[in-house]
């Protein structure tokens, strides 16, 4: 169990970390959500102990990790947000070295090395060069070296960033497999892996933290209204009649010439325009070219809770299609 | 104790393996050799006196190139972020990166055996006390040099940036000599005291004085210490 309680942490006249508090539970995988810059990285290397807090406390079972800083970092696996891989070592060299570092009995260094090469898929890499490895046996080394002693917990600095699909499924299977029986805190600018992975979320922003929830109770962030996209084409296009007629609805008109019209409007979860408006058009005689609706998705409420106008398209979630099949 | 040597072992090993350890190693032989025979073949001298000399001075460029990468490529690669969150000390980190450079040193220092062998051929009566103190405040000097090339290197992330600095200060120490020129007659010991060649001539001389090596101990020691405070701040001035 950790317990962090009003930890903040400044840099210069930047508050990186203000005065956030939240606790983690044992076998408990917690996603730590934000957008670049929110002070994610910040916190957990305040939380490996690699950088000391502005003021705050973070508790491992009742004791602050900074009065024994070596007993604290035993229990614990890091993998940094810049993965720390030696390059002139060979993967089987830079693992015996951290376990030697680590104190471990050779015994045990064999056995937990079984583990790793097995479960991260390093057994046709093991004697190259870590430097001329491929970027996502980079990832699965650099994993393999925080699991290496068998941490209690697991600190993860967006894992899965830089990796292509199948690898991302990869790891993530391996984190959720670790996650039933460790504490996992992940961090990620990716909503969906967090809802792919997490039993809770923590979402921060500008140092603060702005939800922190059960996975299951992020729907009640969500706006249950839609949008509607419409796209028209016709002579004489003018939707001011059917604006009037709804005036509690958000309705942007943007005409891109004189015989095309897109219109979006937002629709309120109890009434559906979208016959009248068929309608409407077609009575004026118009063309419809497209008619749509989207749900709110959680993208969009990541957007809207953290006010950060730069998650755009291309962060989505690269697997997001294979997830959707997933979960039924 | 452990972690230190651990760290030593996997440095020097590494060192080994990559060629500019033996460029570097070649061309200060090179330089060496080059001296070493005009003093022994054009002035007829077999002593190995001014070689200790020389290798001092070239001590100076070479130490700082086997020192820079320590701590500043750890940085650069994002692996001081893992040492420092592993179970050990910081300064079993700084004294680590002393002891693989040292190891390095020595196994300079072991080739260079080469010209005393040539002298025991050609030469006569060989003064081996004489050697051996030699040898042994080389060492000592190049101890501290270490140190602060690996004070140096903990400062930037920048290696060649470590280089110039480490250059700077172990310059410092030697160029130091220089000032008593126009230092008052009653400041002379005090001023002397920081200089590296001054405590390095009496070892030259086949003199073995606690002083001296307590002087070059302690320089090693302050660099360490600051090397480690210099790890724990920027732990705690980290950006971002």
């Amino acid at each position: 169990m950790i317990n962090i309680n009003n930890l903040s942490r400044s840099f210069g006249t930047l508050k990186a970390v203000d005065k956030i508090s939240f606790s983690i539970k044992d076998s408990e995988i917690l996603g730590f959500l934000g957008p670049n810059g929110a002070g994610k990285t910040t916190t957990l290397r305040m939380l490996v102990g690699y950088l000391q807090p502005s003021s705050g406390s973070i508790e491992l079972d009742g004791k602050s990790i900074f009065a024994d800083p070596i007993a604290t970092s035993r229990q614990i696996g890091y993998l940094p947000e810049q993965n720390p891989l030696y390059d002139d070592m060979t993967v089987s060299e830079a693992l015996a070295y951290l376990a030697s570092l680590r104190g471990m009995k050779e015994a045990l260094f064999r056995e937990r090395r079984e583990f790793v090469v097995q479960n991260c898929g390093l057994a046709d890499v093991l004697h190259q060069r870590i430097g001329t490895l491929s970027k996502g046996y980079r990832q699965r080394t650099g994993f393999a070296q925080a699991i290496l002693h068998d941490p209690r917990i697991l600190i993860l600095d967006e894992p899965t960033s830089g990796l292509d699909p199948n690898q991302i499924m990869e790891i993530r299977d391996l984190i959720r497999t670790l996650g039933k029986e460790k504490m996992v805190i992940l961090s990620s600018h990716i909503m969906q892996e967090v809802q792919a992975l997490c039993d809770r979320v923590v979402i921060i922003n500008k140092g603060r933290i702005i939800v922190d929830d059960l996975k299951d109770n992020l729907g009640n962030y969500m706006d249950k209204s839609a949008m509607l996209y419409l796209e028209v084409e016709g002579e004489g296009i003018d939707f001011s009649e059917f604006i009037v007629k709804h005036p509690q609805m958000e309705i942007a008109v943007n005409a891109t010439d004189d015989t095309h019209c897109k219109l979006s409007l937002n629709l309120p979860a109890d009434s559906d325009v979208r016959q009248e408006l068929a309608r409407f058009v077609n009575e004026k005689g118009w063309l419809i070219l497209e008619m749509r609706t989207e749900k709110q998705s959680l993208e969009q409420i990541f957007h809207q809770l953290t006010g950060d106008s730069v998650l755009t398209l291309d962060e989505e979630d690269p697997i997001q299609e294979t997830l959707i099949e997933e979960q039924p | 104790m452990k972690a230190i040597w651990i760290i030593a072992k996997k440095e020097y090993q590494l060192a080994m393996r990559s060629v500019a350890t033996y460029i570097v190693l070649t061309l200060f032989l090179v330089i060496t050799g080059l001296f070493f025979s005009n003093v022994v073949f054009k002035i007829g001298l077999a002593e190995l006196r001014t070689l200790f000399g020389i290798m001092h001075v070239i001590f100076i460029f070479y130490i700082p190139a086997i020192t820079m990468g320590s701590i500043a490529r750890e940085r650069q690669s994002g692996t001081l972020e893992l040492l420092s969150t592993l179970p050990i000390k910081l300064s079993s980190i700084v004294w680590g990166k002393i002891l693989a450079c040292l190891m390095q040193l020595k196994t300079l220092i072991f080739f260079t055996l080469v010209f005393l062998a040539i002298i025991a051929i050609f030469g006569e009566g060989i003064d081996y006390g004489a050697v051996i103190c030699g040898y042994l405040g080389l060492i000592l000097a190049g101890t501290a040099y270490i140190s602060i090339g690996v004070f140096a290197s903990s400062i930037p992330s920048n290696q060649i940036l470590a280089f110039v600095l480490a250059l700077v200060i172990s310059a410092f120490f030697y160029v130091w000599k220089f000032v008593l020129a126009f230092v008052p007659m009653g400041l002379m010991r005090q001023v002397q005291y920081l200089s590296f060649d001054s405590h390095l001539e009496s070892f030259l001389k086949g003199v073995v004085d606690t002083r001296d090596i307590l002087f070059f101990l302690a320089v090693t020691v302050v660099f360490a210490l600051l090397a480690e405070f210099n790890l724990q701040s920027r732990n705690m001035m980290q950006e971002r």
